[in-house]
């Protein structure tokens, strides 16, 4: 079959019956017989009902259409069906939309034949369509909310969380600060010992002759002490001379655990405390850890002694070595 | 032809269709193609619409009246070799036409295809009977929804639109099937003619 026996011409003016009779003879047998034939003859008869059904015939086939084509009752309820059809597309189609399938351009444009034959399906589709956006109106607004609800969660979670960082920070500033008092607590207790022992110092002066002061002020003997090893035999010995009027001790630390630390002079044989110096800070050089303290030489007779260091922190104490040493005259 | 019209032209009143001879008339128009009876509904479909086209007043009639005499023919003869079937049976329904057009002249059937054209004639959009478009509306939802997903949305995006976006939707949806546009009208109109019957059935009905 030649193309052109059917373009589209050719068939709209064989459906409208103005096509001269052999040449509609010649088509009749083909709509019979020739299986493409007839199939391109069904679809230009649905896109002429189409174009009547949207208003797109002017003129000479409008009239066609209007008295040859609807002249059968057959043919008069494909246009039926093609204008319920029509309607139910773009129902379909404004549904589609609705459920953001992306289709909303061609609905858009289809509107213009739809309200030109759907006068009386129009309430219903507005309402269809007025179901639509206002289900797409519950869509956003509910996102909105769900979103907003998060946001408010996330705000309240970091202000809970700022708030226990605080609260946190809040206890350690008040550690600190009792801490702080209590540091303060024992300086005071040792200046007021260092006043009573700068006044007793003051009050032995006075009492002692001018030449001795003199001499013993010009005698200072010194004594640096190691840790005590486990096990050691050898005891330090150090040498008072008759004029010697201190002692200044130098005791290496194995480490500096604390922030201040006291020295006391034990007498081993008595278990008696000879002397106790006030807090001391230790002096770090290097790797060399060591704590300085002096007191009297008299104090020293020719025997075994022991210095006895003592780590304080806070308001806790502990003793830390103790440096045996013998005296010898 | 001539050797055709002297055995079909004239009907046997006393005749009538069998089950034996509508297997037979089915088997010969499938041609081997194992259609199903899918050929024979095809081939009337095609008569009704030529009688239609022909203005005659009931088409449906003159088409089964086209089968039942080709079938009395293949009854009679046992085989039709001389045309091919789609083309035996334009010649018959040519015959069936003529008789109906000879009929029509003496006045048995002029009288009801004037008052079928005059009715035509009347202006079709006065026939606006909402209750009856209200029923085909509801049809069409019921046959829309027994459709395949693929052909509801195939059906529905091919008649949307007017003119150039019409097109552009179709070129759209052919690229998107994958298929040429001749084969989307196809298809398109095959979906449509089966919605169609479907809508018809279920108007009847009421």
């Amino acid at each position: 079959m030649s193309k052109e026996t059917h373009n589209d011409q050719t068939l709209q003016r064989y459906l409208l019956g103005a096509l001269p009779d052999s040449e509609a003879e010649r088509l009749d047998e083909l709509g019979l017989t020739d299986d493409e034939f007839a199939e391109a003859l069904r679809i230009a008869e649905s896109d002429l009902i189409d174009a009547y059904v949207q208003n797109e015939l002017s003129g000479t086939v409008l009239d066609q259409f209007k008295t040859y084509y609807l002249a059968s009752p057959l043919r008069r309820e494909k246009v039926k069906f093609a204008q319920a059809f029509q309607v139910f597309a773009l129902k379909e189609a404004s549904v589609q939309t609705a459920g953001l399938t992306g289709k909303t351009a061609r609905v858009r444009k289809g509107a213009g034949w739809f309200s030109a034959v759907s006068d009386f399906f129009a309430p219903r589709l507005a309402l269809q369509w007025g179901a639509a956006l206002a289900a797409l109106a519950l869509v956003i607004a509910g996102s909105w909310l769900v979103f907003d609800n998060v946001r408010l969660r996330q705000e309240m979670s970091q202000v809970q969380a700022r708030r226990e960082v605080l609260a946190r920070r809040e206890l350690e500033l008040q550690k600190q600060l009792e801490t702080q008092r209590a540091n303060n607590t024992q300086t005071e207790q040792e200046l007021a010992r260092v006043r009573q022992e700068q006044e007793r110092l003051g009050q032995e002066l006075k009492q002692t002759p001018a030449g001795a002061k003199s001499s013993r002020e010009g005698s200072i003997v010194s004594l640096i002490l190691a840790p005590p090893l486990r096990g050691a035999s050898q005891v330090p010995t150090i040498s008072i001379k008759p004029g010697s009027s201190q002692v200044a001790a130098q005791l290496q630390l194995e480490a500096t655990d604390y922030s201040a630390y006291r020295v006391a002079l034990i007498d081993p044989a008595g278990n008696q405390t000879l002397w106790r110096s006030g807090s001391l800070k230790p002096t770090v050089k290097g790797e060399r850890k060591s704590l300085a303290a002096s007191f009297r030489a008299d104090l020293l007779k020719p025997r075994h002694y022991l210095l006895t260091v003592t780590g304080i922190s806070g308001g806790t104490s502990e003793i830390v070595g103790n440096y045996p040493f013998r005296v010898v005259k | 032809m001539s050797e055709l019209s002297a055995k079909v032209t004239e009907p046997k009143k006393d005749w009538t269709l069998t089950q034996r001879a509508l297997r037979r008339l089915i088997g010969w128009l499938d041609e081997g193609a194992g259609s199903e009876g899918g050929k024979y509904l095809e081939m009337r479909q095609r008569l009704v619409a030529y009688f239609d086209r022909k203005n005659c007043a009931m088409p449906d009639e003159l088409a089964d009246e086209t089968l039942n005499r080709v079938a009395r023919r293949l009854e009679e003869e046992g085989v039709i070799e001389s045309e091919t079937p789609a083309r035996y049976c334009y010649i018959v329904a040519r015959f069936v036409f003529m008789e109906h057009l000879r009929a029509a002249q003496k006045g048995n059937a002029l009288r009801e295809d004037l008052r079928r054209e005059s009715h035509g004639l009347a202006p079709f959009e006065a026939d606006d009977d909402k209750e009856a478009k209200e029923r085909l509306l509801n049809c069409l939802e019921r046959c829309m929804g027994k459709l395949e997903m693929l052909n509801r949305e195939t059906i529905t995006r091919y008649y949307i639109g007017k003119e150039r976006v019409k097109i552009e939707n179709r070129r759209a949806l052919a690229a998107e099937l994958g298929i040429t546009m001749n084969a989307l009208s196809i298809r398109a109109c095959r979906i449509r003619d089966k919605l169609e019957q479907c809508v018809r059935q279920c108007a009847d009905k009421g």
